[in-house]
């Protein structure tokens, strides 16, 4: 790595990744700075492009279930929920209420968990490693609860289409219940923490304003829309699963700046305590799942909705019939906020950007997904496997 | 605006053990519904090999000896299972069950990985007929 | 006889591998009770001593186009500065092993010494990390530098002398310097944090922003050597600020008592704080730290004069 620094036109440009220590996902960021100041600023992603769509097309309709499951390891919950409720409607299948209850139970402690580790991250980037390692202690709580619920710490495969694999039993209810009253406990003094500790205030108070009209323009969703005043959340507009037995309150701030993220983030854990502690007082009686699944699914499309912890997961499946999808595309949230990184990193400091990079709670491995190929002739459009292959070539031969 | 607002979380610990767990040395109990090693109960078990159709990684294989007799050998791969337990799901008659105490499978070699579960018989019998037991994995 | 005790003094006690060794030795203090105070278990007592030994070993890489004579140099010196250093300090509660009048100057110039070497390695080297970390390290260096020296001659000032032994003489005698200097205290030991690059002051190496800052192009023995020097300061710092804030160091007891005792409170003030982004940095030292001193230093007047 060589930097030419001369006085005219060349730009010093501070490389973040594909390896750095800032990133725990290989993304590449490039920050032209002036001494301290970002003055531009570019991202490439890609790095992990994994190909799952297409293998979502070589799969039967059960096992795209566990493949989807693993398109992010923290919302790992949240995209077999899009898939399966998805999936249902296609197939016209009524899943018990029972089952809808206990999807929606654990994507909201997987919310809590996620929000945590965000919060961890985040202080980490701020150099707070105090409050890093206590936020993830106390996750360990979550974890451990979500570990004796599904039976895994991470990929829970709590759904099967259709519905859910288990039941809660009484003492699993009081397990869940004690974990949450150490973590509201915990929740209000990290509230605390992040909107009056004056040092932390420092890196986070009035750094990276998105304004409401630059939210709604950039197409910015979930928890960072709205600390901009956006009132936009899957689960109250358009209520899925038990959202509508269960209706969630939606947690708004507008300062728009990194420390109302962090306030969006912990309030929205409260609403997720109360929901689970609903949930557990007034689950539902019935059966746990439908009492038949086709293996073939009739054709037809469907697009599925869901609000993750990073915001909204959309989903469009389409069957020709078979006992596999013809095609499953997936959006997630990373790729909706990434231009409110590059947007607001101008004129910012080159130490609040991984602040305000993580303030958004990237997931590259989700986002890296479609690939389109801009050619520098102005040629968009599909390609050839031969024609990919050629220019592969040509690439490195002209490389040398 | 205060300062030292995490001096109550660092003065408790400074009187209390660390959370951390020392992990070889120090085990804490696996919750009963963890999802560990496969094992299959060949007794009732009609071949319909639902379980090898669903598998998302292809880890298990459903081997007929004599479809008749309703003799089936199941080799299992640990190494590709991703213990999602949809396999308890699919099988109609009870014959998987994920165990929740084998769950450290590490190993150095690559022989362990691959299990054979079944009847004594149906399983001298397979071995003896296929003298090379570890056959390519089938392409996707 | 005289030749054969001032090597000594050079090679292994108060400089050399004595120093060396405390050096690691408080480093591991430091890391294992900032581990406690995070409820986490730390590092067991030899890390640092194997972090070294590791690092020894391994081969020096000497990126492109940069000046190897330079790169390899430029730890070497850093270290000799902070030994220096600690042969006219009371290490250890023992005399400094060489005394001249003005000796606290040539001390805390030594100690600078380290800090300027790592923003020259910075400098040296091409890698963009390195080039912001070098800039950031000697921008800290502006700012920390005026108020810690001025923190520092607030007993000098005192004693009525510039010389570290008699300073140390004559805050055994009289009540701890803390209570009459507070404001002092507080500012040679934030001090101290800036010039260590401790939390809050390591934006230099802030680690989320530019990986390793100035060293970043560092490894196997440069880097090992620079760690060194860093666990050096660390003693020769605690030392100064003991002997002459904490009431002295007369033996060797009181030395490992007092200097672990402001450890812990360094580790404690480090536990708590976020990282400062540079100009924040520059800006406490400037508006706050160097005006506190200031006052210090007025009272300390008037009341030479009353």
């Amino acid at each position: 790595m060589t930097a030419v620094i001369s006085p005219k036109k060349e730009k010093f440009i501070i490389p973040i990744g594909p390896q750095h220590p800032a990133l725990k996902e290989p993304g590449h960021f490039e920050f032209a700075v002036d001494g301290e100041i970002v003055t531009e600023a570019t991202v490439r992603l890609g790095y992990v492009h994994r190909g799952i769509e297409k293998g979502a097309e070589a799969r039967n309709w059960t096992q795209n279930l566990y493949l989807v499951e693993r398109i992010c390891g923290i919302c790992s919950h949240i995209h077999a929920l899009t898939y399966a409720l998805g999936v249902e409607v296609l197939a016209e299948v009524e899943v018990p209420p029972r089952a809808q209850a206990i999807r929606v139970l654990v994507a909201e402690l997987e919310r809590i968990h996620s929000h945590l580790l965000w919060f961890g991250v985040a202080a980490h980037e701020a150099g707070f490693d105090t409050l890093f390692m206590y936020s993830w202690r106390d996750r360990e709580t979550i974890m451990d609860i979500l570990e004796a619920l599904t039976g895994n710490r991470v990929n829970y495969s709590a759904n099967v289409l259709g519905g859910v694999k288990f039941d809660i039993s009484d003492e699993q209810r009081k397990v869940i219940l004690d974990g949450l009253d150490f973590l509201e406990k915990r929740t209000h003094h990290y509230l605390d923490v992040a909107t009056s500790d004056g040092m932390f205030l420092q890196r986070t108070r009035g750094i990276g304003i998105t304004r409401l009209q630059d939210a709604q323009r950039l197409g910015i969703v979930g928890p960072t829309a709205r600390a901009s005043g956006v009132m936009r959340d899957v689960r109250v507009d358009a209520p899925y699963a038990a959202y509508d037995m269960f209706p969630i309150n939606i947690v708004v701030e507008t300062a728009g700046d990194l420390e109302a993220r962090f306030v969006v983030r912990l309030k929205e854990l409260f609403e997720s305590f109360r929901l689970v502690r609903e949930i557990l007082d007034n689950l539902p009686p019935g059966d746990l799942q439908a009492k038949r699944f086709p293996r073939r699914i009739k054709p037809g499309e469907v697009i599925s909705r869901v609000e993750a912890p990073r915001g909204e997961v959309f989903y469009y499946i389409r069957s020709n019939g078979s006992d596999m999808p013809e095609r499953v595309k997936v959006r997630t949230p990373t790729l909706c906020n990434m231009a409110s990184v590059l947007s607001l990193a101008v004129g910012h400091h080159l130490a609040d950007m991984p602040m305000l990079l993580v303030g958004i709670d990237p997931c590259f491995s989700c986002n890296d997904r479609g690939v389109s190929i801009c050619s520098s002739q102005g040629e968009h459009g599909r390609w050839t496997w031969e024609r990919l292959r050629q220019f592969g070539i040509d690439y490195y031969a002209n490389k040398v | 605006m205060k300062i030292a607002t995490m001096f109550s979380d660092i003065w408790q610990s400074l009187w209390q053990r660390p959370v951390t767990q020392k992990y070889p040395f120090e085990r804490k109990e696996a919750p009963d519904r963890l999802r560990g090693k496969l094992h299959w109960n060949p007794e009732n078990c009609t071949g319909c090999a639902l379980c090898n159709k669903d598998c998302p990684a292809n880890a298990i294989e459903v081997i007929t000896i004599d479809k008749k007799e309703k003799r089936f050998v199941m080799r299992y791969h640990l190494d590709r299972c991703t213990y999602c337990a949809q396999c308890v799901e699919s099988c109609r008659f009870s014959c998987i069950e994920l165990s929740d105490k084998e769950w450290e499978l590490a190993s150095t070699h690559k022989q362990p990985f691959t299990v054979y579960y079944g009847n004594e018989d149906d399983l001298n019998e397979f071995m003896a007929k296929f003298t090379q037991p570890e056959s390519e994995p089938t392409p996707q | 006889m005289d030749s054969v005790v001032n090597v000594a003094a050079l090679l292994v006690f108060p400089g050399g591998l004595f120093v060396i060794a405390a050096g690691l030795f408080y480093e591991w203090i430091d890391r294992k009770i900032i581990a406690r105070l995070q409820n986490r278990l730390g590092p067991r007592w030899f890390q640092p001593f194997a972090d070294t030994v590791k690092l020894l070993a391994k081969e020096e890489i000497v990126p492109e186009r940069v000046n190897p004579i330079l790169f390899v140099a430029l730890p070497l010196t850093a270290l000799a500065g902070a030994l220096t250093a600690a042969l006219y300090v009371p290490m250890a509660g023992l005399k400094p092993a060489f005394s001249f009048p003005g000796d606290l100057i040539v001390t805390v110039y030594m100690l600078s010494l380290l800090t300027l070497c790592t923003g020259l390695a910075g400098a040296t080297t091409r890698d963009r990390f390195s080039l912001v970390g070098a800039t950031r390290t000697l921008t800290q260096l502006f700012a920390y530098e005026a108020p810690f020296l001025l923190a520092l001659l607030g007993p000098a000032i005192a004693a009525g002398s510039w010389q570290i032994s008699e300073i140390t003489a004559y805050t055994e005698t009289h009540v701890w310097i803390l209570v009459t200097q507070p404001i002092g205290f507080i500012v040679a030991l934030i001090g101290l944090m800036g010039k260590l690059e401790l939390p809050p002051f390591d934006s230099p190496e802030a680690e989320t922003e530019i990986v390793a800052g100035a060293l970043t192009e560092y490894s196997g023995r440069g880097l090992a050597i620079f760690h060194l020097g860093k666990g050096v300061e660390l003693v020769i710092g605690l030392t100064l600020i003991t002997s002459f804030y904490l009431g002295g160091l007369s033996n060797p007891l009181a030395f490992v008592l007092k200097t672990v005792g402001l450890l812990v409170v360094l580790a404690a003030l480090q536990s708590l704080m976020t990282r400062l982004r540079i100009d924040q940095t520059v800006g406490l030292w400037w508006r706050y730290g160097a005006l506190l001193v200031l006052v210090q230093w007025l009272i300390l007047f008037v009341i030479q004069i009353v």
